[in-house]
């Protein structure tokens, strides 16, 4: 197998790798670059544990080969709060409303929320339910989660109002 | 023995920049010398799973502009590129209106996370028969365009799917896009998909009806099921039943009852039985057909 | 030492009952927090286990010739390699092994391991292992393992026969004799797993100091003893730790693992730490699941739906091995007296060998099965009867005091408030309103049950907790106890917080790691809040006492005098004499004796009789109450149900944590909807055939309804601060809820679960077809 090299941005800082060509995004992820906070539950694009942002587009990095990222913009649950520590409103929502038991799901769950957001700042709770059917939960049953959810919405648009 | 995967098994990876640079590179391999791919979702699970037979490389089309996009052409049709994204595809204004099932066929693939990665004709050429958007592009008349070495052809739809797992690709043809013909504006669809949960799941029955109506009588008809034979099939029989005739709901059930006769699904499935999915098939064709006439 | 009274203060409590953030949430929306697969030691190996193609077969001879050749291979075990060592949850039941020996009894069971340089490597290297079986037939229903001349799983075990047990009280037959209505039906359950996200991991170390394992273990203690028997080390020497656990719900992880024997012993034999982590698919072909049960239940009642009697009989698919299993029976019958008035009770239950993957404890251990049955059988008679099933409920609750029949004393009982609350909803009065016609049929459905907390064991059952006062007047907490994410750290930071008076951020509590924290018999059985929270607070209070009495010297008072209330002590009656914890503390530390100032705690079971034989004393200490309603859209044509509200009412004795408690009955009711209505595992000769997260089909976001969870609130006299189990009452009360709602939307009852779209499409139909019959008859 040849290595291939390739350049991309994560969480903010450009970064150049060699890399098997075999390797997932997700354990290059955990392992050259130590976020473990990118879960691997099924490994298999079922659970949304691995979720991430690519160029702005939340996916499973468990389905991604890390050479296929050569040239994008990577954002993991590690590069959500801001560099002095202030947690994303969507990190906030979920610490004040108990959004997460096990925290198995949170980081995939705080991305998909993030991404939900950022493209219907007031969802429905049946709109909740379809942008964060890819997630799954075993711990919570969704009640604290959709609480989070509502939380995050308020927050995130009384910070765009500003 | 058994051995429960978490690795990938070892290949090599290649970035063609262009169609020709691909259709190249695959044209002079040996069979499974090489696995092209777009998305990916499928088959990097089952790269990992050993369920299909590693490659010496897989081929990443995602480099190559010929291959992208989602664009209405002159003549009105709809041209899908085969790297275009599931969500693009969803998202976009030419799979709504009388194209309005694709976008519905799209949302129902997976999840979000899935929608942003996979691609439509990745999806179909999975070919498996529950795939939600060939119901679609069934009922839509779409033309499959291959490309090889010795050039380009056009298939149906109707002609893509040869079994399950194998489209009609010949050795060295990646699929470059998919056509979806203008139709006029008295046409309708729609996707309605049966599955024990909102998303996650395959389909268990998969329905397409697209139906050109004019004063409650149907001019042109097409009834495409998915999940309930060896592959994606249209309900011909069904559709005669319906074809310039006046909506009137006896005639509706049995173009319900019809379409149902011309599944064939497994029997063995431990996700539903045969008898349960023709239950199904008339229901929502039956629904479909319905919330087309209103 | 005199005990320092606890006063009443204004706007005392200040904790207990209040919303506060969960003191991990932090590390869980950051990323932060370590699960096992996180751990990495510099130099680790990895091993992977090579498994079993046949559910029965007899190991011929194993190869590992070519695997070792493989570059990067260290190592290859197989069950040979342990000694004979085999573990299991009592000591005549250790038939358990890190590998098979021999024969494997349940497909993919582990035979073989391979250590490698990584991961990757190690799967390459399986691959090389050759094994040769020899087929044998095998038995994978539990009631054809019980006929003559069925293979036989074990073969000391005559008639598949792993475990029974019976109760009986009072006398069954002459309560059936006096009943206006006798009716026996057959239940069945699903084959279910406790589907946790995080798949067990472990990285273990050896050296002369004994074994280091972090491991995602719900209970570790079990564990360290398991390795300490293993390896023939002294528990002081087995050091188990645990870091954050994305999961447990009972079963797999509170056992050991091939993965985790055989990570120990490479590390034994190579000098290097040996991760493992197992695959998502592993877990759901291999671990431990729920045993399913089949229940025939008998019941009498008389005319006014009082209940005289009530039989069972119960079948248990164990699977391969004994594990937990004898307790899953015992837990299945025990609580058959609760929650409705009971003279005559009669249980039998069998466990019965079969070459499936094993059966085990989860969530609503036991009782889910029964109490499900014996819901749907009471609400089937009372139909019969022409009376209203909640009317039914109210009758026949118990209300605390109450002993039942085998010794069961409820000091606290808020069913009769649970069902009032549900009478008294908004969806029970309109139940008859909703419009009907057109092909979505409403349903609504109750149900009444009960659950144990502080699950009692045979032999070790303590909880205990350290606690060290900083020089600075923070604490440190040490605790057995541990968090799979049921939010008990915060719970018992919140005690000890509460009685010091001090804010959550002061008191820092560790992760479990056996070599440090006090032995716990773990985290199941709803015991944590109630036996380690006893522990925690009998903790604080001895630091609490050793203050005060520091405090009495400096103030020239009595140490009963001294309050303790938002980070300052202060004596009572007097403002002017009060100075910050915080200072009373350097005082007490560095002033006069510069003490080290500690307190312990341990929990105290009452001594009294217990009888795990015949199921006679209490199981647990205390025992909550769930009242639920259920309303269901079921779609008539197509059998789809979308469950859209659940009002669960739970007596949990007093929330500590309200929105801990809400969450646990959300994640309870979670679970047990996914058990009525859409898990299962397909099997098929003893393979499973939908191993898969999407196939096995656990409820997403979209499956879920709307929760809503009423506090009833009993004070029990046990629980610290009158709290009560809050983690498993709504696994037990869903399923029964959401059959009668289905039944009040289509008019058929299912004795079987899950009850999938095509069960009510068939059930549908084949009532058409009697409904026609009967009226063909009447023309």
């Amino acid at each position: 197998m040849t290595p291939i090299t390739c350049e991309f941005v994560l969480n903010g800082r450009t970064e150049q790798v060699s890399v098997a060509p075999n390797t997932t995004l997700l354990h290059m992820l955990r392992e050259s670059f130590m976020l473990t906070g990118v879960r691997e539950g099924c490994g298999h694009g079922e659970c949304g544990s691995c979720s991430i942002v690519v160029d702005g587009k939340l996916m499973n990095s468990c389905l991604i080969l890390a050479v296929e990222v050569d040239g994008k913009e990577i954002q993991t649950i590690e590069g959500l709060a801001a560099p002095d520590g202030t947690f994303h409103p969507v990190q906030q929502a979920f610490v004040d409303e108990s959004g997460m038991q096990c925290g198995a799901c949170t980081s995939g769950m705080v991305m998909s929320v993030k991404t939900l957001l950022e493209a219907n700042p007031d969802p429905t709770r049946e709109e909740m339910k379809e942008a964060l059917a890819g997630n799954f939960c075993r711990c919570t049953g969704w009640e604290l989660i959709f609480k989070s959810v509502e939380e995050a919405a308020i927050a995130m648009r009384q910070g765009a109002a500003r | 023995m058994v051995v429960f995967y978490r690795r990938m098994p070892e290949f090599d990876y290649v970035r063609p920049r262009s169609l020709d640079e691909a259709l190249d590179l695959v044209g002079e391999a040996e069979a499974g010398q090489y696995r092209v791919f777009a998305g990916g979702t499928d088959i990097l699970e089952q790269l990992k799973t050993r369920k299909v037979a590693t490659p010496e490389a897989v081929v990443d089309l995602k480099c190559i502009p010929e291959l992208g996009g989602v664009e209405r052409e002159e003549d009105g049709a709809l041209r899908i590129g085969a790297t275009a994204s599931v969500a693009e595809i969803a998202a976009s204004p030419g799979a709504a209106g009388a194209n309005a099932a694709l976008a519905q066929g799209s949302r129902e693939i997976a999840s979000v996370q899935i929608q942003n990665r996979a691609t439509i004709v990745g999806n179909i050429c999975n070919a498996v028969s529950s795939a939600d958007s060939a119901p679609p592009l069934l009922a839509l008349d779409a033309r499959v365009v291959c490309a090889g070495a010795g050039g380009e052809r056009s298939i149906d739809i109707a002609d893509f799917f040869e079994g399950p797992g194998r489209p009609a690709l010949r050795p060295g043809e990646i699929v470059r896009s998919i056509r979806v013909p203008a139709r006029s504006a008295n046409w309708r669809s729609v996707y309605l998909k049966l599955a024990p949960r909102g998303k996650m799941d395959l389909a268990w029955v998969g329905v397409a009806v697209a139906a050109a109506i004019d004063n409650g009588e149907i001019k042109d008809i097409r009834i495409a099921l998915g999940a309930v034979a060896p592959t994606p099939i249209r309900a011909l029989k069904a559709e005669e039943v319906l074809r310039g005739q006046t909506i009137e709901p006896d005639l509706v059930n049995h173009a319900a009852e019809t379409a149902a006769g011309e599944a064939d699904p497994r029997a063995d499935s431990f996700r539903a039985s045969a008898d349960y999915r023709r239950e199904v098939i008339d229901v929502l064709v039956r629904r479909a057909i319905n919330q087309l006439a209103a | 030492m005199s005990t320092a009274p606890v006063k009443k203060i204004d706007n005392w409590p200040n904790l207990i009952g209040k919303k506060l953030p969960r003191v991990d949430a932090p590390q869980k929306v950051t990323g932060d927090a370590k699960y096992a697969a996180d751990c990495n030691q510099p130099g680790q190996y990895w091993v992977k286990l090579v498994r079993s193609p046949y559910p029965h077969a007899r190991i011929v001879g194993i190869d590992a010739s070519k695997a070792l050749k493989h570059p990067g291979v260290k190592g290859v075990l197989t069950g040979e390699d342990f000694n004979d060592f085999s573990w299991g949850w009592m000591p005549q039941t250790r038939d358990e092994r890190p590998l098979a020996v021999g024969k494997v009894l349940y497909y993919a069971e582990a035979v073989a391991a391979v250590c490698a340089a990584d991961e990757a490597t190690a799967e390459l290297a399986c691959e090389l292992v050759e094994v040769e079986y020899e087929e044998l037939p095998g038995v994978f229903d539990p009631e054809e393992a019980m006929k003559d001349g069925a293979p036989l799983v074990h073969e000391q075990r005559a008639g598949n026969l792993s475990w029974d047990f019976h109760m009986d009280y009072g006398d069954a037959e002459k309560g059936f004799a006096k009943a206006d209505l006798v009716r026996e039906e057959r239940f069945e359950t699903g084959r279910v797993i406790t589907g946790f996200l995080e798949p067990p991991a472990a990285v273990a170390m050896w050296d002369t100091d004994g074994i280091t394992i972090w491991a995602s273990k719900q209970s570790p203690y079990f564990h360290y003893r398991h390795l300490a028997a293993c390896f023939g080390l002294p528990l002081s020497k087995i050091r188990v730790i645990q870091p954050f656990v994305g999961g447990g719900f009972g079963g797999t992880k509170n056992d050991s693992l091939a993965g985790d024997f055989c990570a120990v012993l490479f590390a034994k034999r190579l000098g290097r730490p040996v991760k493992f982590v197992y695959s998502m698919e592993e877990v759901l072909t291999t671990c431990r699941r729920r045993h399913n049960f089949i229940v025939d239940t008998k019941i009498g009642m008389m005319k006014d739906g009082t209940l005289t009697a009530m039989q069972q009989t119960a079948i248990a698919d164990g699977g391969a091995y004994t594990a937990i299993g004898p307790l899953t029976m015992y837990l299945s019958g025990v609580m058959g007296t609760l929650p409705y008035k009971l003279p005559n009770f009669k249980f039998d239950a069998y466990r019965i060998h079969t070459n499936n993957p094993i059966g085990a404890a989860m969530r609503g251990h036991g009782s889910t099965h029964t109490r499900y049955a014996a819901e749907i059988l009471m609400n089937m008679m009372a139909e019969e009867l022409g009376l209203d099933r909640l009317d039914v409920r109210l009758k026949n609750a118990i209300e605390a005091p109450h002993t039942t029949v085998n010794g069961i004393t409820v000091n606290s009982c808020g069913l009769k408030e649970g069902l009032q609350t549900l009478r008294n909803s908004e969806a029970w009065q309109n139940r008859e309103k909703t419009p009907k016609g057109g092909p979505i049929a409403h349903g609504v459905g109750i149900s009444g049950t009960s659950y144990l907390g502080g699950a009692r064991q045979r032999g070790h059952q303590s909880c205990a907790a350290v606690v060290r006062l900083c020089e600075d007047g923070t604490i440190n907490y040490l605790t057995g106890a541990s968090d799979s994410g049921q939010g008990s750290d915060t719970v018992l930071v919140q005690i000890i917080a509460e009685e010091l008076g001090l804010t959550l951020d002061d008191v820092s509590i560790r992760r479990v790691d056996t070599a440090v924290t006090p032995i716990d018999a773990g985290s199941y059985g709803s015991r944590v809040t109630i036996l380690a929270g006893q522990a925690a607070q009998k903790a604080a209070r001895e630091i609490k006492e050793q203050l005060a009495e520091v405090a009495a010297g400096v103030w020239k008072t009595t140490a009963d005098r001294i309050l303790f209330n938002d980070r300052t002590v202060f004596v009572d009656g007097d403002p002017d004499k009060s100075m910050p914890f915080r200072k009373l503390t350097q005082i007490a530390c560095y002033d006069a004796a510069g003490s080290v100032i500690m307190g312990k705690g341990y929990s105290q079971y009452d001594l009294e009789e217990y009888d795990f034989e015949q199921g006679y004393g209490n199981p647990g200490v205390s025992y909550s109450f769930t009242s639920q309603l259920a309303e269901v859209d079921v779609d008539l044509e197509t059998g789809i149900v979308n469950t859209t509200n659940f009002l669960i009412a739970h007596d949990s004795g007093k929330p500590l944590h309200p929105v801990n408690v809400e969450a646990q009955c959300h994640g309870s009711a979670s679970q047990g909807l996914g058990q009525a209505l859409y898990e299962n595992f397909k099997m098929d000769q003893g393979h499973t055939r939908n191993p898969t997260m999407v196939n096995y089909m656990m409820p997403l976001a979209t499956e879920h309804p709307k929760m809503e969870v009423v506090h009833i609130e009993t004070e029990d006299p046990s629980g610290p601060f009158g709290a009560k189990e809050a983690s498993e009452g709504a696994i037990v009360s869903t399923p029964p809820a959401i059959v009668d709602a289905i039944h009040d939307a289509t008019g058929v009852w299912f004795t079987s679960q899950p009850i999938t779209p095509e069960m009510i499409v068939t059930a549908l139909k084949e009532k058409k077809s009697r409904e026609k019959k009967a009226n063909g008859k009447a023309s």
